[in-house]
């Protein structure tokens, strides 16, 4: 049974650099290098705004994977990338990703609250303890600390960070002495309009779901089912509630892989399309990566064997997601497909974030039954190719929600913090 | 002898001033300067002001709200990592078209030393750290210098026919190990207008650089450079000099500062057309490219087959 929700949903759209199909960047709409052309980006930063959405999200990681097929690995810094955009827009959150491994707390404190007062108090830190031997060799480490380490250390990092953006509005020194970090000082930043940058939280790990329940506003959750989000959704509002806040004060918007056209066949065919265009070797490294087991070695025809199924035999040096890896085995366990069926599957389901392919009404429908269903706060849509995804978004599938009474027809509220307070409030649980 | 450009020098407070002021920054953007520090204070031995900003934060306002102004922004390496300086040189340089730079300092003024025995980059907890010296500083330009140089810009392809869109192989690792262990490349590819501008700042000779066979300073900014720094209400010094930083006190505003840049651009200084990239403005050739061979960081991409 569903109750019916009060207020808007929340939308925002998970910008992965020209989309999230490798292939995204073969379009004539696009020139070679418009992974870093300003127009470019300036133009998703006003599209978003033409369709009043709440925010923009930039993942980042200080590595480079192999960009040779795929802009995807590409990155500029996200504080430098959503500043510019900030300058040519004036509603739109923008959520930047940033290491608490790879930084110092001072600094980034220092930088997100520049970025946060210039943007007009748009800005968000979304808090990632970063996976992978490459970026730990950027920093003269040989490898990343174990995954118990790296929360604890995220945990606390934070909680410097947040004491120095107090500092700001107090002019009173932090001093803090823990085992990660001694900071003895205070910020000379100016408070931003919504007084600090709103934190977003994104590991689906019970150390990153238990970080979240204490200090995130926002997250942006990896759950493939709608039972799986709603269990989800209860349990960080949950753990908020456990640390004495209320469960409005943490949004839960998941990821959704998006392929969309005006009939569910056109849908279909732009995602085959894109596909196809992309490079094959990656739905195979991709799955290897996300379940920990080197995928090649799979029988292409036979079903996922046990063992790979089974429970991690080494969590701590996993270098995947747990989120995403509990939320694949799930799926496959459901169906018992084939190696080459699931690859083929996930052209259509998603890859570790669900997937949507059909049209704007449906996925209009879609997104009103997990908000009704008490799955979600809203969703970060993930759009195949952005340069003519976003647009249909904005102007097809934001009517739709409008009219329907699940969405605002104009920006009420101006700051990012503010545009959250605005949304739905949770339904009891 | 050639005619001295000008350049200006903004403290923490102006920067909260000028970004928050339209009809400012569109003054500021039309001026014929050669380039503006944004926030020399946090390295030039200052206390630090009431106020500031972190200077990338600034340079990326100004890369989406203004078209021509150029400008440096100021880092050191107490309190960040080469690697992450680096990123925001790159996406600044690629975001303003070349029209930013980085002054690297060796001390910042508003952040507190990281432990005793690795005052730089130690606060971060990993580890690692250095010294907080010039020596660290230049260790940090060089490789700021490095992972800018780590992905050729020319490397990217887009061929539609072959399915490549980066000729991956022509990136490399860096390998540096000096007051830093950084393996490279960076993550995103040389700015279209070549490396970022590198510059120093050096009140005396004791602040001069140390000097490498790479060396990557080429901008020295304070008394003992060839870009000396002149307070606002005190006269510009006689000839012999490359350019002058007009730079403004924390009790002057940026009014005063540009009225009277304005009046010593039609008085003598050297205007420089405004737009374009930092490093044709400054007449400075292209930086030497990394040495060779480098190590290869990704194999050899082969053109893409459907299945």
């Amino acid at each position: 049974m569903t109750n019916r929700r009060s207020g808007h949903v929340l939308l925002g759209i998970n910008v992965l650099v020209l989309g999230y199909l490798p292939a995204a960047w073969k379009t004539p709409l696009l020139k070679k290098d418009s992974f870093v052309d300003p127009d470019y980006w300036s133009s998703l930063g006003k599209t978003a705004e033409r369709g009043t959405l709440d925010a923009l999200f930039l993942a980042d990681g200080p590595l480079l994977g192999d960009p040779a097929y795929d802009a995807n690995p590409i990155r500029l810094e996200p504080t430098v990338n959503w500043g510019q955009v900030a300058a040519a827009t004036s509603r739109v959150g923008l959520v930047a990703t940033a290491s608490s491994t790879f930084n110092d707390p001072f600094e980034l404190a220092e930088r997100f609250l520049s970025w946060d007062h210039q943007t007009g108090g748009r800005a968000a830190w979304n808090v990632v303890t970063t996976r992978g031997v490459p970026a730990a060799r950027n920093f003269g480490l040989p490898d990343i600390p174990f995954r118990d380490d790296r929360y604890e250390r995220a945990s606390e990092f934070v909680d410097v960070v947040r004491a120095l953006w107090e500092s700001a509005a107090t002019s009173d020194d932090v001093h803090h002495h823990g085992e990660f970090f001694n900071v003895d000082g205070r910020l000379r930043v100016p408070p931003s309009k919504q007084g600090r940058p709103v934190i977003f939280q994104a590991g689906g790990s019970p150390q990153g779901r238990a970080l979240a329940g204490r200090v995130a506003e926002g997250v942006f959750a990896a759950e493939l089912t709608k039972n799986q989000a709603i269990e989800h959704y209860r349990l960080v509002k949950g753990f908020a509630r456990d640390n004495g806040r209320s469960p409005d004060d943490i949004k839960i918007l998941p990821g959704l892989l998006l392929s969309l056209g005006s009939t569910e066949e056109e849908a279909r065919r732009r995602s085959d399309e894109l596909h196809d265009a992309g490079p094959s070797s990656y739905s195979i490294g991709w799955l290897s990566q996300a379940i920990g087991y080197d995928a090649s070695k799979l029988e292409l025809d036979e079903p996922f064997p046990e063992d790979v199924l089974g429970p991690l035999k080494d969590p701590q040096s996993f270098l995947g997601s747990i989120g995403f890896r509990e939320s694949i085995v799930a799926q496959i366990r459901k169906t018992n497909p084939t190696v080459r069926e699931y690859l083929k599957q996930t052209r259509y389901t998603g890859s570790g974030h669900a997937g949507f392919v059909g049209t704007p009404e449906q996925l209009a429908d879609h997104i009103e039954d997990w908000f009704h269903g008490g799955a979600i706060d809203g969703f970060n849509l993930q759009p195949d190719r952005l340069i003519d995804g976003l647009a249909v978004i904005v102007d097809e599938l934001v009517p739709i929600l409008r009219r329907r009474g699940l969405y605002r027809h104009e920006y009420e509220t101006e700051t990012l913090r503010e545009h959250f307070r605005a949304a739905s409030p949770t339904p009891p649980f | 002898m050639t005619t001295p450009y000008l350049a200006l020098g903004l403290a923490g407070p102006h920067l909260v001033e000028l970004t928050g002021n339209r009809a400012l920054l569109s003054r500021w953007d039309a001026l014929p300067v050669a380039f503006t520090v944004l926030g020399i204070d946090r390295v030039d031995g200052s206390a630090p002001a009431a106020v500031t900003l972190t200077s990338s934060a600034v340079g990326a306002t100004l890369a989406g709200s203004t078209k021509y102004g150029r400008f440096l922004i100021t880092t050191t390496p107490q309190r960040d990592h080469p690697y992450n300086i680096a990123r925001r040189v790159a996406s600044l340089a690629h975001l303003s078209g070349g029209r930013s730079g980085v002054l690297i300092g060796v001390r910042d003024a508003y952040a507190p030393e990281g432990p005793k025995e690795a005052p730089a980059w130690g606060g971060a907890g990993l580890g690692g750290g250095a010294p907080l010296n010039a020596q660290t500083a230049y260790d940090a330009a060089r490789a700021v210098r490095a992972l800018e140089q780590s992905w050729p810009h020319d490397s990217i392809v887009g061929d539609r026919d072959t399915g490549i869109l980066v000729q991956s192989n022509r990136i490399v690792h860096v390998d540096i190990d000096n007051s830093f262990s950084i393996a490279g490349p960076l993550n995103a590819p040389e700015p279209a207008t070549g490396a970022s501008v590198i510059a120093w700042y050096a009140a005396t000779a004791a602040d001069t650089p140390p000097v490498s066979g790479d060396d990557p300073i080429e901008l020295v900014l304070g008394a003992a450079g060839s870009v000396p720094v002149v307070e606002l209400g005190k006269e510009p010094p006689a000839g012999g000099i490359e350019g002058i930083v007009l730079r403004a006190g924390v009790e002057q505003s940026v009014a005063d500062l540009l009225d009277t840049a304005e009046r010593w651009l039609a008085d003598g200084f050297a205007p420089i057309e405004p737009g374009g990239s930092l490093r044709a403005a400054l007449n400075l050739s292209a930086p030497a490219p990394l040495p060779s061979p480098a190590r290869a960081a990704f194999p050899a991409p082969k053109p893409h087959v459907s299945l």
